[in-house]
């Protein structure tokens, strides 16, 4: 169920292709605290973490976001 | 001559230019030059309370940009564990004493204490190279090898990934690929899933080396929604396949009525003074995640949620719920609070315990990790910028993880022990990190 | 008061002028003019100042202008920017995206080149470092003069 909930919001996302803002607007987005991974020391540190004391493990995806420049 | 050499010509001649204008001499170096070297480092610390792991970790990511957005990383890590680790077996009223993993000594178990693998000592370490280059106008790849080595355990991995930016780069849409061959090679040898765990010297049931083989891919999508919010959902499919069983875990053989662990004669040489199993894990899991992110900018503040809901074959469901938030101090710190939810329900072969006497289980693993617990974490992390204008940052974190046996495993005296204890762990790390 | 003025004349620009080749482009009558779209968040950006103040320089006497526009949403981090990427060229200001927009800017940078007859003659998305040469064969063939070898 919940598969298909998220599949949705995936597909959802994709069919956005007139949402979002102007080249020119990510000032916000630039910022180093506003990427999808800030700190990826950290990250890899948590997902060692918690895959030698979890069951589940990564899931995490990259790209996108940021200033979008080039 | 070289296009440099002209420009350097051409400004000189301005400065000659704006000075008899009196408008003052434009400096002669153009323009800073952007860092091409940033080395992120990092040294960790965790530990589990009751005498249980610990572990150092010294991490490094070094990265060398090259022109127009390509990128070479190297990362390594270098990890010391020391510590025990539950085995597996069940505590009991009485003393226990069981043979250890490499089968050339035993260890005893007080009364009443759930029994921890003895002590090991173990040192990791793990190299990882990454190549990022633009393709075309609007797309990015990737191309990555990882390896790590430990003394009974060998890894070795490629992966690579795509990016492709749509709709004025407010869409990316990326996939990815990973795959893994690992060695598992532990003193003693891989022992026969289900067999006994043997008298002391005695490896008969123990084999070589194993292999496990994993392939990992992950399509994903993220999207600009606002000035202030961007957002981003993941599919990824894992599958292992090989020998997935962990070496040195083991079950205990308890009688069916007391539920306490059936008794046996050990060796005069040394041995195990009562029953126990090795486990034995499935060849194969397939594994479905769904992963979906938000940042959100507030006036300066940053709130950072992610949701994770994992789903297998061998039955585990699990869900993370991740929260950052991070408030600036001041123009050059920040204090980040971090919340982290999981859960996760028990493999299908999960078992406290196996029954003396009834037939056994096809697969069967008391390893609290496939077990069904809650964990959550709480911690903060400060950041700071060094007179140098490079990145510091500490961070400290509990980790908490409390499980259950399902009901209907639980037998006779079992109930009146503490079959699943917590697992309380501190997370210490400090960053630095700088760019030149 | 000048980069009002400056601001005002752009506007009356037609983008994509192929569509109306009889522009009026006042003081810029007869001369290549690159447009170029900045703001002080932008990597590619601070790699394209040195280029175009080199581009500046040498053509200038040819007939080359350089017009950057920013558009920060403040004139502090632009002011910032030009402090650690000083430019000898003309800057002017956009802080509402309105000239962007009627230019149809699609990523960050991008510039447009205006030959001497006030037309359009390309559009560059992004700033590669690699490409330099390519972006000056361009203004050359712009401002006709023969390619450099």
């Amino acid at each position: 169920m919940r598969t298909f909930l998220a599949m949705g919001i995936l597909l959802v996302c994709s069919g956005c292709t007139s949402m979002g803002i102007e080249p020119w607007e990510r000032d916000v987005l630039a910022k180093d605290e506003m990427q999808l991974t800030t700190d990826a020391l950290e990250a890899a540190t948590d997902d060692h973490i918690y895959f030698s004391k979890e069951a589940s493990s990564g899931g995490r995806g990259f790209g996108g976001g940021g200033c979008g420049c080039n | 001559m070289s296009r440099k050499k002209e420009v350097s010509i051409s400004a000189a001649l301005a400065a000659a230019t704006c000075s008899l204008l009196g408008t003052g001499i434009p400096t002669a170096v153009d323009a800073q030059e952007e860092p091409t070297w940033d080395f992120n480092t990092s040294l960790l610390y965790y530990g589990e309370d009751e005498n249980r792991v610990q572990e150092f970790s010294l991490k490094s990511i070094i990265s060398r940009m090259f022109a127009d957005d390509r990128v070479l990383t190297f990362g390594l890590t270098i990890d010391g564990l020391t510590g025990a680790t539950p085995s597996g077996a069940i505590p009991l009223d009485t003393v226990q004493t069981i043979t250890n993993a490499s089968g050339n000594s035993v260890y005893t178990v007080p009364a009443g204490e759930l029994p921890l693998d003895e002590e090991f000592k173990d040192t990791r370490v793990a190299i990882t190279a990454n190549w990022q280059q633009p393709v075309g106008e609007s797309s990015q790849m990737n191309w990555g090898f990882s390896a790590s080595k430990e003394f009974d355990y060998l890894h070795l991995g490629l992966n690579g990934r795509f990016a492709k930016d749509f709709n004025k780069r407010n869409t990316t849409v990326s996939a990815g690929f990973a795959i893994s061959s690992d060695e598992n090679d532990p003193i003693g040898g891989t022992p026969v899933g289900l067999s006994s765990v043997l008298d002391v010297g005695d490896l008969s049931n123990r084999g070589g080396s194993e292999d496990k083989d994993i392939v990992d891919f992950v399509v994903g999508v993220s999207q600009v929604m606002t000035r202030n919010l961007v957002m981003q959902a993941n599919y990824s499919y894992s599958n292992e396949s090989g020998y997935l069983s962990n070496p040195f875990k083991i079950l205990s053989v308890v009688d069916g009525t007391t539920g306490d662990t059936v008794g046996r004669v050990p060796a005069p040489g040394g041995g195990p003074t009562h029953e126990f199993l090795f486990e034995n894990r499935p060849d194969d899991r397939s594994r479905h995640s769904v992963y979906t992110q938000a940042k959100y900018y507030m006036n300066g503040n940053v709130l950072d949620a992610s949701y994770r809901y994992m789903t297998d074959d061998w039955e585990i469901d699990s869900h993370t719920v991740d929260l950052r938030y991070r408030w600036p101090v001041g123009n050059d710190k920040y204090f980040e609070p971090h919340l982290r939810f999981y859960t996760q329900t028990e493999a299908e072969f999960y078992r406290l315990s196996i029954t003396g006497g009834a037939p056994l289980p096809l697969y069967a693993s008391s390893d609290y990790r496939l077990g069904n617990f809650d964990a959550i974490t709480a911690g903060a992390k400060y950041g700071w910028k060094t007179r140098n204008q490079n990145d510091m940052s500490v961070r400290v974190e509990l980790y908490q993880q409390s499980g259950s046996v399902p009901n209907g495993q639980i037998i006779g005296n079992q109930a009146g022990r503490d079959n699943y204890p917590d697992l309380n762990a501190l997370i210490v790390q400090f960053s630095y990190r700088f760019k030149k | 008061m000048k980069k009002v003025i400056l601001l005002a004349a752009l506007l009356t620009w037609a983008p994509l002028a192929a569509a109306d080749p009889g522009l009026n482009l006042s003081s810029y009558e007869g001369k290549v003019v690159v447009i170029d779209f900045w703001a002080s968040w932008c990597v590619p950006c601070r790699r394209s100042f040195p280029w175009m103040n080199g581009m500046h320089d040498k053509y200038t006497a040819n007939g080359l202008v350089i017009i950057a526009v920013n558009l920060d949403r403040s004139a502090d981090d632009a002011a910032q920017f030009l402090a650690k990427y000083p430019a000898r060229f003309e800057i002017s200001y956009d802080p509402t995206g309105v000239l962007a927009k009627k230019y149809g800017v699609e990523v960050m940078p991008s510039s447009i080149i205006i030959g001497r007859n006030g037309e359009m003659i390309e559009r560059h998305a992004g700033f590669k470092v690699k490409r330099q040469d390519e972006y000056e064969a361009t203004l050359r063939a712009a401002l006709n003069l023969e390619q450099e070898k």
